[in-house]
């Protein structure tokens, strides 16, 4: 198969040979591997790349991917990292509209122009920067004779992948998990990976999120080598009687691999202390579904407690040889909307002290690392707050176990933000809004859901899936809530931009989602017998020193049980450090400092932190407030 | 002059009324609308005459919901406010006239008094104009109690601020104060636990564009601390401390090394000028921050203050012991 750069202009050509999303647990090849937490059957390839850059698809370097080619006026640049941070291509910060404002006249595809794609609208483009990766690996020995797999953590937006000149495969959806089988083209020694990745595609009108735009190689890529049989996804359902005693767990797995029908599954689940509950062997399949397990007692996951199972499952092959050894932590709790229009985690009323966090780091930008991540976490502990919402795309995969063993409700957010294409000047217009009712962007968009359910769905601290950010709302929404119903029953689902057409709420949101709304507007809405529990999914817009008349919105939990709490806007600003030749002093940046027009300037610094994660004052009534309930 | 009595020095000068004690001498200036001169044990407090203050920087928010448009009237009257009338009272009662030429010509260099008043009424440089005076009281112990009092007019739109600013010749090593711990605002207030605070240097919050930032509400006593003067034949660095103390209601105060003006004209940080001076305000009225968005909405109408209502700040500058 050939690649083609028409992909870029189409948005029903989204994945293309890319494997099917799947959880994201780790595998190891022994238990003293498990144990070190080193897995020898993952080897990452961050590091330095070589790099060209391309102002324009025309411009980029036609055959690099081909064995032959000849590199040597490349560049260098560090992977993970974005192209623009590295010098190449011009930083910009923008809000709601899109990027190419007031440069470049574009519409979605199959919107006004009726039943049509729109040749070389990204394909041709003067906007359109290219980046050409070149990473010559050596395959490790633990992968000789297995299957390998290539894994992009993040790519922004559009990637192609070559492997010793032989196309591999397509992805866009920047914030999502993109793996390719490289089986078919490695070969001994050497090997030569090739990566071109375009800052935009039709993809570039559903992610426009309220960011620094970039593109990029912006997560890990790894090599994953599979063993002969392979867990490929694991399906956890635990489930909590109605007493809120007992417990049933359900697991489902899908197994890939030549000896698949001849390996043994030994399956080990341990209590929070170590003490094992109970085992099961069941034979290798591609599909396998353990008997269930029954617990007369367990200990609920919670925020004030998140206590957490430990299940280990060996493949084993005929010989009773180990293959592989998969960990996961899992948790016990229950999620309900009741019949008094009310959430309930656990037989308690669920109240939300949460925040909205961009992955962000002032030096960095969306790249940003474990301890980055760790130390927010601490932050939110420390601050009382308890639950996150992921705006607006999924997190780097650590943060959703990070959020279970810290105990933060996770709201569960897809990649998907369009608010260029409906909201102008503050008015709503969706004269071309995507995706709308449009059955050519309701692939993309499902398949955005299907993946952040794939790979997140055995999370206690995930309570809700959000369809995504101010995106308007039309059947290919509504769509996405009903691949959630008909995946998983334990968690509910949100969406606020249904707001906009109230014809919809029934099969959109299972809550009243608002952004900024005022309290006394709160109050009146909850005072005419809504249908749905309420939540502010944004509030408490903490730009520069803001955060004042947090007593307003505190008072509406104690008044109204339907009222469950919000997410502040936002957790951290979103500025990077320049060094400034005038003070010689390396100083924090924002939005049109970069010559960037349009750009929304300072909108992005609305954090509880500064950029350099130093908390706001603003903090200590937040910490206040949300240690009230 | 060596101080052996009890009581205040007073210098019925012909531009200036000075006032001496043990190890404090005060010059109050008829031109300059105010306290010119607070010299404690030698050394200087004061660069200029306090004034009242009516600005804050703009936040993220005012700028969203327009307040500062709409309220722009008060950022002239920060820069412009001019005194009308000065009025002198001794032990209590007040001179007919200001005590200068040739009215002072009957004193000589040896007057005393145990409490002399001076009130400054200034006019706001507002349409319509409202008057805003400032009364200092001083007692033989060198202690000054000052009452700012703000004339409500309801024609004028809401305050920033009201208070006192006090602009220090050099920058202070820091303050301590009892209040809420943080930066607080009326709005912003319930996590401040009450206590003693130090705060090293005069720290200014790093919001992405300078604003409105520092506050501390419900303070009952800030004592400043400083080491270096401006003074030629003073150049040897050593601690000097100035309290400010709550009279009958705790105050607000900010502490930085910048007027709001010049907080309003940086777009970053590293705009701001170079530290050189200790602006200290001492606040009767603070607007709240708000923070239901930052594109329209205003602060909630409990924590705005009302041009209609009468604002009186009353607070004392005590001398160590």
């Amino acid at each position: 198969m050939q690649a083609t750069l028409d992909w870029l202009d189409d948005p029903e050509v989204f994945r293309v040979n890319q494997l099917p999303a799947h959880s994201d647990h780790h595998f190891y090849q022994t238990t003293t591997e498990l144990q070190a937490q080193h897995s020898s059957l993952v080897q990452s390839l961050n590091g330095t790349w070589q790099f060209k850059f391309a102002k324009t698809p025309a411009d980029r370097p036609l055959a690099f991917y081909q064995p032959t080619f000849d590199a040597s006026d490349f560049d260098t640049i560090q992977v993970p990292g974005h192209i623009e941070l590295a010098g190449y291509g011009q930083i910009q910060y923008i809000n709601t509209l899109y990027p190419w404002e007031g440069k470049l006249y574009r519409r979605p595809a199959y919107t006004l122009n009726a039943d049509q794609l729109i040749a070389d609208d990204f394909s041709e483009a003067p906007d359109n920067t290219v980046g050409s990766y070149l990473k010559d690996f050596t395959l490790p020995k633990a992968f000789e004779n297995k299957r390998t797999i290539i894994q992009f953590q993040g790519v922004e937006e559009a990637l192609y992948v070559w492997l010793n000149g032989h196309f591999v495969g397509y992805a866009e959806d920047s914030f999502t998990p993109s793996e390719f089988d490289l089986t078919p083209y490695l070969q001994a020694g050497q090997n030569r990976l090739a990566v071109r990745v375009y800052k935009r595609c039709t993809a570039s009108f559903i992610e426009d999120q309220d960011m620094f735009r970039f593109s990029g190689i912006f997560r890990d890529v790894n090599l994953l080598a599979l063993p002969a049989a392979h867990l490929d996804d694991l399906d956890l359902k635990p489930t909590v009687n109605d007493d809120f005693k007992g417990g049933q767990l359900a697991v489902t797995t899908k197994l890939s691999g030549a000896a698949v029908t001849n390996a043994t599954l030994k399956l080990t689940i341990k209590d929070a202390t170590g003490q094992v509950l109970a085992t099961q062997t069941q034979p290798g399949a591609a599909k396998v579904t353990f008997d269930a397990f029954a617990f007369d007692q367990v200990a609920l996951w919670s925020p004030q407690q998140p206590t957490l199972y430990q299940l280990t499952l060996g493949v084993y092959d005929a010989d009773e040889h180990l293959l592989e050894v998969v960990p996961y932590q899992f948790g016990f709790r229950k999620v309900e909307l009741r019949a008094d229009k009310v959430i309930y985690v656990n037989n308690k009323r669920l109240v939300i002290n949460g925040v909205n966090r961009h992955e962000w780091n002032a030096k960095t930008g969306r790249v940003i690392t474990m301890a980055d991540m760790q130390a927010d976490i601490q932050t939110m502990l420390d601050n009382n707050i308890n639950a996150d919402r992921t705006c607006h795309y999924p997190d780097q995969l650590p943060w959703y176990t990070l959020c279970d063993q810290a105990g933060i409700y996770l709201m569960a957010e897809n990649n998907l933000e369009s608010h260029g294409s409906w909201q102008k000047l503050g008015a709503v217009e969706p004269s071309y809004n995507v995706p709308g009712d449009n059955p050519h962007w309701l692939a993309a968009v499902i398949d955005r859901a299907r993946s952040n359910y794939e790979w997140f769905k055995n999370h206690p601290a995930i309570i809700f899936w959000s369809l995504g950010n101010e995106s308007y709302a039309g059947e290919d929404i509504a769509q996405m809530q009903a691949f959630y119903k008909a995946h998983d029953d334990s968690r509910l689902v949100h969406y606020e931009g249904v707001v906009h057409t109230p014809a919809l709420k029934d099969r959109i949101s299972d809550v009243e989602s608002r952004m900024y709304e005022k309290p006394d507007q709160i109050a009146a809405h909850l005072d005419d017998n809504p249908a749905k529990p309420f939540i502010d999914c944004e509030y408490m817009h903490d730009m520069g020193n803001s955060l004042g008349g947090m007593q307003s919105y505190n008072d509406l939990i104690d008044t109204y049980p339907m009222y469950q709490g919000g997410f502040i806007w936002d957790f951290i600003d979103q500025a990077l450090f320049v060094h400034d030749a005038v003070t010689d002093q390396d100083v924090l940046r924002y939005g049109g400092d970069f010559d960037d027009r349009h750009s929304d300037n300072e909108f992005s610094g609305d954090g509880l932190l500064f950029a350099d994660r130093t908390p706001k004052p603003a903090i200590q009534e937040v910490k206040y407030y949300y240690g009230l309930h | 002059m060596a101080y052996t009595k009890q009581q205040l020095h007073v210098i019925f000068g012909d531009g200036t009324l000075g006032l001496g004690g043990q190890n404090f001498h005060y010059i109050f200036s008829y031109e300059r609308g105010g306290l010119e001169s607070l010299v404690v044990n030698d050394r200087e407090w004061l660069y200029r005459a306090p004034m009242p203050t009516f600005w804050r920087a703009t936040t993220d928010n005012d700028h969203g919901s327009g307040f500062s448009v709409k309220s722009a009237q008060w950022y002239a009257a920060d820069h412009f406010t001019t005194c009308q009338q000065v009025s002198v009272a001794v032990d209590g009662q007040p001179l007919t006239e200001l005590p200068i030429a040739p009215v002072n010509n009957h004193y000589s260099n040896h007057e005393f008094a145990d409490e002399v008043a001076l009130t400054f009424t200034l006019a706001t440089n507002t349409i319509p104009s409202t008057p805003v005076t400032l009364t200092y009281t001083v007692t033989a112990d060198g202690r000054i109690a000052i009452n700012a009092h703000y004339t409500g007019n309801a024609a004028l739109p809401d305050l920033p601020a009201f208070g006192v600013r006090f602009i220090m010749p050099t920058t202070a090593t820091g303050f301590d104060y009892t209040g809420l711990s943080g930066e607080t605002y009326p709005d912003r207030m319930a996590g401040g636990v009450t206590g003693t605070y130090h705060v090293d240097g005069l720290p200014v919050t790093p919001y992405l564009v300078p604003q409105e930032c520092g506050m501390h509400m419900q303070t009952k006593q800030v004592t400043i601390n400083r080491n270096t003067t401006q003074n030629n034949a003073d150049q040897v660095a050593q601690p000097m401390a100035l309290t400010f103390n709550q009279a009958k209601q705790p105050f607000a105060f900010s502490c930085l090394p910048y007027t709001a003006d010049e907080l309003e004209s940086a777009t970053h940080i590293e705009e701001l000028p170079l530290p050189r001076r200790t602006v200290l305000g001492i606040f009767g009225a603070v607007r709240g921050v708000g923070g239901i968005d930052s594109w329209g909405t205003d602060v909630e109408n409990r924590y705005h203050i009302p041009a209609s209502d009468d604002i009186d700040l009353n607070f004392t500058i005590e001398l160590p012991k």
